[in-house]
C-alpha cells in the first residue's frame, strides 16, 4: 500500500525546476480564487455570516459571461452582467433571509440549490460550454501564464484585485458602508441606532455574491470552459484562503485594504499547496486529503507556536473589520 | 544569521538551474489526465497506456494524475503538464479537453471519452478534424442501431424514459439523437434529469412510474452509481437500455458496447504516429470505436422475462 501511495511517475526527475515553472499557473489561479474569497471576506468576516450561495454564483458568473460572449456580446459588458446576476443571486439569498425569516446558512443552501437549476437554464440546459480562445477575445487565458507582457493573467488579476480593494476600502469608508460593517459587528445595537439591518444584509450579499460571480467570469475565460458544477467546492476554498491569510497576516495587517489582499494571498497559498503535492507525484487519487492535511497543518503551526511559547491568541474580543 | 540564509538561498537556486539543465534521455513523456474513476474511464486510460508500452516499450513515460471529479483540477493538473514540458497530452473526458485546450496551443493533445468534439470546443463548420492541436477518439455508439435494438427487443413499447444527469454535456447530445430516432419509430420519450448521485434514486422512481422502457446514454454520473439505479428499476420491473457494457453490468438489460478498452488502444496508436511519425494533430481525424458488440446482462433478462434473440452475447 505504501508503494501506491508514492507512485513518482517512473523517470521524472523530482527536480525543484519543475515546480518553480508550475508556479506561476498555481499563482493566477490563485489570484483569480483569490478574487473570490474577498467576497467570502465580506460575508464572513464583516457581514458576520456563513453565505453558502457562493457554491452556486461561482457557476453564475461564468455561465452569463460565456453565454453572452458567445451570442456576440462585447467581453466587458459580459462581464459586467456577470455581476449583476451574481447581485442577483445574492438578493435572492438575502430575502429568503430576512423576508422569510429562513437562517442564514440554509438561506445560503437555498439559493445554491435553487442556482443550479438556474445555471443550466443559462447554458441552454447544456452542463458544460466551451469558449475558444482563439475566436473570442479572453480576459485572461491559460495560456499566455507564463508570458511577459501584459497579456500574463497574473498581471492582469492583479489589475483587477487593485481596482477592486480600491473601490471596497472607499465603499466601506461611506455611510453605508459603515452601516454594513456596525451590522456585522453588533446588529442589535445597530438596529438600535436606527440602521435597517435588513437592507445592509441584503446589500452586503449582493456585494459579496456580485464579486464572486466575477471571479466566476474570470475563472471561465481562464479555463476556456464553464461548466455547471464549477462552483462545487467553492465555499471551501474561500473560507480556507480567509483562514489562512488571518492566521499569517492577522498580526501584521491591520488596514482594511491590506486585509484584502491578505485574502488573495492566502488563495494562491492554497493553490501553491495543491500544486506542491501534485508536484510530490503522489498518487492523485488522495489528493484532496493531501491538501487538507498539508492547509490544517499551515493553519496550526501558530497555534503551536504559541502553546510552546507560552504566548496565547488573544481570546475574546475579535477585531472586527 | 542572514549570511546563513542568503547563502542557502543561492545555493537553492543553483540547484535550480542545475536542475534545468539535467538531461532527461531520449524517452517521450506523456501527461495523461483522467476526469474521474470509473470502470469506463480506466480502462480507456488501460488500453492508451497498453498501446503505447507495446510500441515504445521503455522508451515512454507516462504522468498520470486523476482530477477525481472536480473540474478545476483539471486546470492545476494541465498547469502541472505543460510546465514539466511534456510530449503530448491525454484527455480522458471532455472537462480534461477543455482545460488541456485552455492551458497550451502547442502541445499535441489527444482526447478520449468524448462523445462530440465539435460542442466541446466551440468548433464551427466541423470537417472530421480539429484544425487545432487536438484529435482523439470519440466514444459516439451509433445511436440508430442503439433505438433500433430497443425496437427490437421491446417492439410493443411506447412510452420510453430517458434518464441522464443534468451535469453532463454528452449525454444531453446523446439523448437529442435517440429521440429522434425512437421517435420516428412512433415512440413517446420523456427526458428524466438527475443533478448528482443524490437524486438519482428519486428521478429514476419518476423514470419508471412513467415509462415502459428506460434508456440510459453513456452517461459518468449514471455509471458510478448503477446500484442505486438498479435497486429502483428491479422491483419496478422496468427494463433499462444502457449506453454501455458498465452500465449494462449493473442495472441493464442490453446494450450496444463499444470497448473503451479498444477506444483507448486507438488512441494510444494515434499518440504513436504522432510521437513518433510526426502526423499533424491538427488534421488526424476523429476516430470512432472499431467495433460494437449486442450484450446482454442474462440475470436481469431472466428476472425481467426478457427475451432475448439471436445475436447477443452475455455479459460475463
Amino acid at each position: 500500500m505504501i508503494s501506491r501511495l508514492f507512485q513518482i511517475p517512473e523517470g521524472f526527475i523530482v527536480n525543484l525546476g519543475a515546480l518553480l515553472n508550475a508556479l506561476p499557473g498555481a499563482v493566477a489561479q490563485g489570484l483569480i480564487w483569490g478574487i473570490m474569497s474577498i467576497g467570502v471576506y465580506i460575508t464572513y468576516k464583516v457581514l458576520d455570516l456563513a453565505d453558502l450561495t457562493v457554491d452556486g454564483s461561482m457557476a453564475t458568473g461564468g455561465a452569463v459571461c460565456v453565454m453572452l460572449m458567445l451570442n456576440g456580446c462585447n467581453v466587458w459588458l459580459a462581464l459586467l452582467c456577470a455581476v449583476i446576476a451574481g447581485m442577483l443571486a445574492g438578493l435572492l439569498t438575502g430575502i429568503f433571509h430576512t423576508q422569510f425569516g429562513i437562517p442564514p446558512i440554509l438561506a445560503g443552501i437555498l439559493t445554491q440549490l435553487s442556482l443550479y437549476s438556474l445555471n443550466l437554464a443559462i447554458m441552454d440546459f447544456k452542463a458544460n460550454q466551451g469558449i475558444n480562445v482563439t475566436k473570442y477575445q479572453l480576459i485572461v487565458s491559460q495560456r499566455n501564464v507564463r508570458t511577459f507582457d501584459l497579456s500574463n493573467p497574473i498581471v492582469i488579476t492583479l489589475l483587477f484585485l487593485a481596482v477592486l480593494i480600491g473601490i471596497l476600502y472607499w465603499f466601506f469608508g461611506t455611510e453605508t458602508g459603515c452601516s454594513l460593517r456596525a451590522t456585522g459587528a453588533n446588529e442589535a445595537m445597530s438596529r438600535a441606532q436606527g440602521i435597517n439591518t435588513k437592507k445592509t444584509k441584503i446589500l452586503g450579499l449582493m456585494i459579496s455574491n456580485g464579486i464572486v460571480a466575477l471571479s466566476s467570469a474570470m475563472l471561465a475565460h481562464y479555463q476556456g470552459f464553464v461548466d455547471v458544477n464549477m462552483g462545487r467546492g467553492a465555499i471551501v476554498i474561500g473560507l480556507a484562503a480567509v483562514i489562512i491569510s488571518e492566521v499569517l497576516f492577522g498580526k501584521l495587517f491591520r488596514n482594511f485594504a491590506l486585509k484584502l489582499l491578505a485574502v488573495a494571498i492566502g488563495a494562491v497559498l492554497y493553490f501553491i499547496v495543491i500544486q506542491i503535492v501534485l508536484w510530490l507525484g503522489l498518487n492523485t487519487n488522495l489528493l484532496k486529503l493531501l491538501s487538507a492535511l498539508i492547509v490544517a497543518v499551515f493553519l496550526g503551526i501558530p497555534f503551536w507556536k504559541a502553546n510552546l511559547t507560552g504566548k496565547h491568541p488573544h481570546k475574546g474580543g475579535q477585531p472586527h473589520a | 544569521m542572514k549570511k546563513v540564509l542568503s547563502v542557502l538561498v543561492a545555493m537553492v537556486l543553483t540547484l535550480c538551474l542545475c536542475s534545468f539543465a539535467s538531461a532527461e534521455g531520449a524517452a517521450y513523456h506523456v501527461g495523461i489526465c483522467q476526469l474521474v474513476q470509473h470502470v469506463a474511464l480506466d480502462a480507456a486510460t488501460q488500453g492508451f497506456q497498453d498501446a503505447l508500452k507495446e510500441k515504445l516499450g521503455d522508451a515512454i513515460v507516462f504522468d498520470l494524475q486523476n482530477a477525481s471529479g472536480d473540474t478545476n483540477t483539471c486546470s492545476t493538473i494541465m498547469n502541472n503538464f505543460v510546465s514539466n514540458g511534456v510530449n503530448l497530452i491525454m484527455a480522458n473526458a471532455t472537462p480534461a479537453l477543455q482545460a488541456a485546450v485552455a492551458s497550451t496551443g502547442d502541445i499535441p493533445i489527444l482526447g478520449t471519452s468524448v462523445t462530440d468534439y465539435a460542442t466541446a470546443l466551440d468548433i464551427s463548420d466541423w470537417t472530421g478534424a480539429t484544425g487545432i492541436n487536438v484529435s482523439g477518439t470519440s466514444d459516439l455508439a451509433p445511436l440508430d442501431q442503439q433505438a433500433a435494438m430497443l425496437h427490437e427487443l421491446f417492439p410493443d413499447a411506447t412510452k420510453i424514459g430517458l434518464l441522464y444527469c443534468s451535469a453532463e454535456p454528452n449525454s444531453k447530445y446523446q439523448v437529442d439523437v435517440i429521440r429522434g430516432y425512437l421517435e420516428d419509430m412512433g415512440c413517446t420519450c420523456t427526458e428524466y434529469t438527475f443533478a448528482d448521485s443524490n437524486d438519482v434514486a428519486s428521478v429514476a422512481q419518476n423514470a419508471c412510474d412513467g415509462s415502459e422502457v428506460i434508456y440510459i446514454p453513456t452517461d459518468n454520473t449514471a455509471a458510478s452509481c448503477t446500484e442505486a439505479i438498479r435497486n429502483v428499476v428491479e422491483p419496478a420491473k422496468i427494463p433499462v437500455i444502457a449506453g454501455e457494457e458498465g452500465l449494462c453490468k449493473g442495472c441493464g438489460v442490453a446494450t450496444l458496447s463499444i470497448s473503451y478498452y479498444d477506444l483507448g488502444y486507438a488512441t494510444g496508436e494515434m499518440a504513436y504516429e504522432v510521437l513518433t511519425g510526426g502526423a499533424d494533430v491538427a488534421s488526424m481525424a476523429i476516430r470512432f470505436a472499431p467495433n460494437v458488440t449486442k450484450e446482454y446482462n442474462k440475470e436481469l433478462c431472466d428476472l425481467l422475462g426478457v427475451v432475448i434473440p439471436e445475436g447477443y452475447t452475455a455479459i460475463e
